[in-house]
């Protein structure tokens, strides 16, 4: 029986590190963590920039060796198995790398040889993931001639070109509009979906990551800070609601009543209760700042997670 | 299955401390350095009239300005040969090696930094050492590919005198090896364009001491030393004797000393592509 569990956990875990970290000189920019990833689970790192999300996925994509720990990928140690794990994962950088001179089409089908895909593979492959992403009818354009969306789109077919079990998306929306954003997401919910391929994603948007996520990890300074489930870690973090009141720097933070807890960050308070009635009283006493009373998410979470203290908020 | 993976880790790494040299070489696959260098030969295909025009158009214009014009001033023969010839083949080496030298610096650069090319290949199965040797030979392919063309326009001038010509390529081809794994480790340690200007400059002041223009013996004698420790100055002169048929025993050292520095150089570019793209 002992056996067979410990079997099973090897099987649906798509990765597993335990005391994983990473030095760069004397920064520890991963710092002994452990966490494990399901199959065809969405997870997600969560973490303001330098927390060490892209080189934890960076080690996971066998881009670079671990420092110390151990990490495996679909059970194999990335120390000796990186060709092998490479071939399994699909990486969507934080920035494009497509080739500007080559048209959308040229670009799959360059990326297909680093595969060894045979030539007839790699064409219907590519024609069925342009259209997934909705560009079959830019095959011939040229990278130049894209949008910043399409371009998006584009890195995350070429990504699933070769078939992965694992994709990695670093900073998938970063620095795109709202619009381009929805689409993004709309692919990989898509993608999510129709099941088979494990999902992880590094950002530091909260929506991003209570919409996407199944579960994720809150890291800062090469650390976890908190893991589980999005609902859960709002549930058990902060309570249900909060009252927001923006540019309120000079007023200093009100009493708090039972049931009610409070912070005060970069110029803002921030006051949480079980319940929207616990916090109208409150919210009268700010009333030319339009206070806001909404339910807590993954921010409030975040906000107190991450640390740093007032000082160094205010610093940033 | 983890316990398996981490039994070939302790023997991978046994291996390692039995050697004491363990050469970049053998991490290279073959088929993936195919794929780069067709990645490679795909983006420039777009712009093949330059495939011609680049190699014609300065190596034409050195000929006639040195084999001609400063030829007709010195009359004499140099080194038993045909101004003509000798400067033929310095014009032949000087231009094949900047070739290289360009691809394995701007080339290299642009490819690593602004397009980030290398970090799109190195997401794949593809090995740094693979992706370093096809970038090497590619520079050496136009630079191969350039000295086919140039040797053609030396034997319309009438620089190249001998059958053995047709084997100039190969010199230049172990020279171009050199270059091309020395620029590609330069530029993998360089972060700021503007730092090629000093290795440009040391670059272009060694060509005019390795023998393209005048005859190495008639340099003072610590140059003529600091000239033959520059693996160029033995291209050079291997290209020569091919050009004219006129061999020496020196050049059997020479082509030693070249094998050599390619294969020094060409790791030296590999080992330092992976210190800079693996971290």
């Amino acid at each position: 029986m002992d056996q067979f569990e410990k079997t099973s956990k090897v099987i649906y875990r798509a990765i597993s590190a335990s005391g994983l970290t990473k030095f760069y000189g004397s920064n520890r920019a991963v710092d002994g963590i452990d966490f494990s990833v399901l199959r065809g689970e969405t997870f997600g790192f969560l973490g303001p920039n330098g927390a060490g999300k892209s080189t934890t996925m960076r080690m996971i994509a066998c881009r670079t060796p671990p420092t110390a720990g151990e990490l495996l990928v679909e059970g194999i140690n990335v120390r000796d198995g990186g060709r092998r794990i490479r071939s399994m994962i699909g990486v969507v950088p934080q920035e494009n790398n497509l080739d500007p001179d080559l048209s959308v089409r040229q670009n799959l089908l360059i990326y297909s040889r680093y595969y060894q895909m045979n030539r007839m593979e790699a064409a219907s492959r590519s024609d069925e993931l342009l259209r997934f992403v909705g560009l079959i009818n830019r095959a011939g354009s040229r990278i130049e001639e894209l949008s910043g969306g399409m371009k998006r789109r584009l890195m995350i077919a070429r990504a699933l070109l070769h078939n992965p079990g694992i994709l990695v998306l670093d900073e998938p929306t970063t620095g795109l509009d709202p619009h381009v954003r929805q689409e993004i997401w709309q692919r990989l919910e898509e993608l999510r979906s129709r099941g088979g391929v494990t999902i992880l994603l590094s950002t530091h948007y909260m929506e991003e990551a209570e919409k996407l996520c199944e579960r994720l990890i809150v890291m800062d300074r090469g650390k976890i800070l908190a893991s589980g489930k999005p609902s859960e870690l709002i549930r058990e973090s902060v309570s249900s609601y909060a009252l927001e009141v923006r540019d309120a720097d000079s007023i200093p933070l009100l009493p708090l009543t039972p049931g009610v807890s409070g912070t005060k960050r970069n110029g803002a308070h921030f006051y949480f209760a079980d319940s929207p009635e616990t916090l109208a009283p409150l919210a009268k006493e700010f009333d030319e700042k339009r206070p806001l009373i909404r339910p807590s998410n993954l921010e409030d979470v975040f906000l107190q997670l991450v640390d740093g203290g007032e000082d160094d908020c205010e610093a940033i | 299955m983890s316990s398996d993976s981490i039994g070939n880790n302790e023997i991978e790494r046994k291996d390692d401390s039995l050697l004491f040299f363990r050469t970049s070489f053998t991490k290279i696959s073959f088929q993936d350095v195919a794929a780069v260098w067709l990645r490679n030969l795909q983006v420039y295909r777009r712009m093949w009239k330059m495939l011609f025009a680049a190699p014609l158009i300065e190596p034409v214009f050195s000929i006639l300005a040195f084999g001609y014009g400063v030829g007709s001033l010195i009359g004499a023969r140099v080194a038993g040969i045909s101004y003509l010839s000798f400067v033929g083949a310095g014009v032949l080496a000087f231009t094949v090696m900047m070739r290289a030298l360009f691809e394995m610096t701007y080339g290299a650069y642009f490819r690593m930094v602004y397009q980030s090319t290398y970090d799109a290949i190195l997401a794949t199965p593809v090995e740094v050492e693979s992706l370093a040797f096809a970038e090497i030979i590619w520079a050496v392919s136009k630079a191969a590919f350039d000295s086919i063309v140039i040797l053609l326009v030396l034997f319309i001038f009438g620089a190249a005198t001998s059958l053995f010509s047709l084997l100039v390529p190969l010199p230049l081809i172990a020279g171009s090896l050199f270059i091309g794994g020395l620029s590609l480790g330069i530029t993998s340690r360089i972060h700021d364009i503007d730092s090629f200007n000093l290795y440009m400059a040391i670059f272009f002041s060694s060509l005019f001491l390795c023998g393209a223009w005048f005859p190495v013996e008639v340099l003072p004698g610590v140059l003529r030393w600091v000239a033959w420790v520059i693996p160029l100055t033995s291209a050079v002169d291997i290209a020569r004797a091919l050009l004219t048929g006129k061999f020496l025993w020196r050049q059997v050292y020479e082509s030693l000393y070249l094998l050599f520095a390619a294969f020094v150089f060409t790791e030296w570019g590999m080992r330092s592509l992976r210190r800079r793209m693996v971290v």
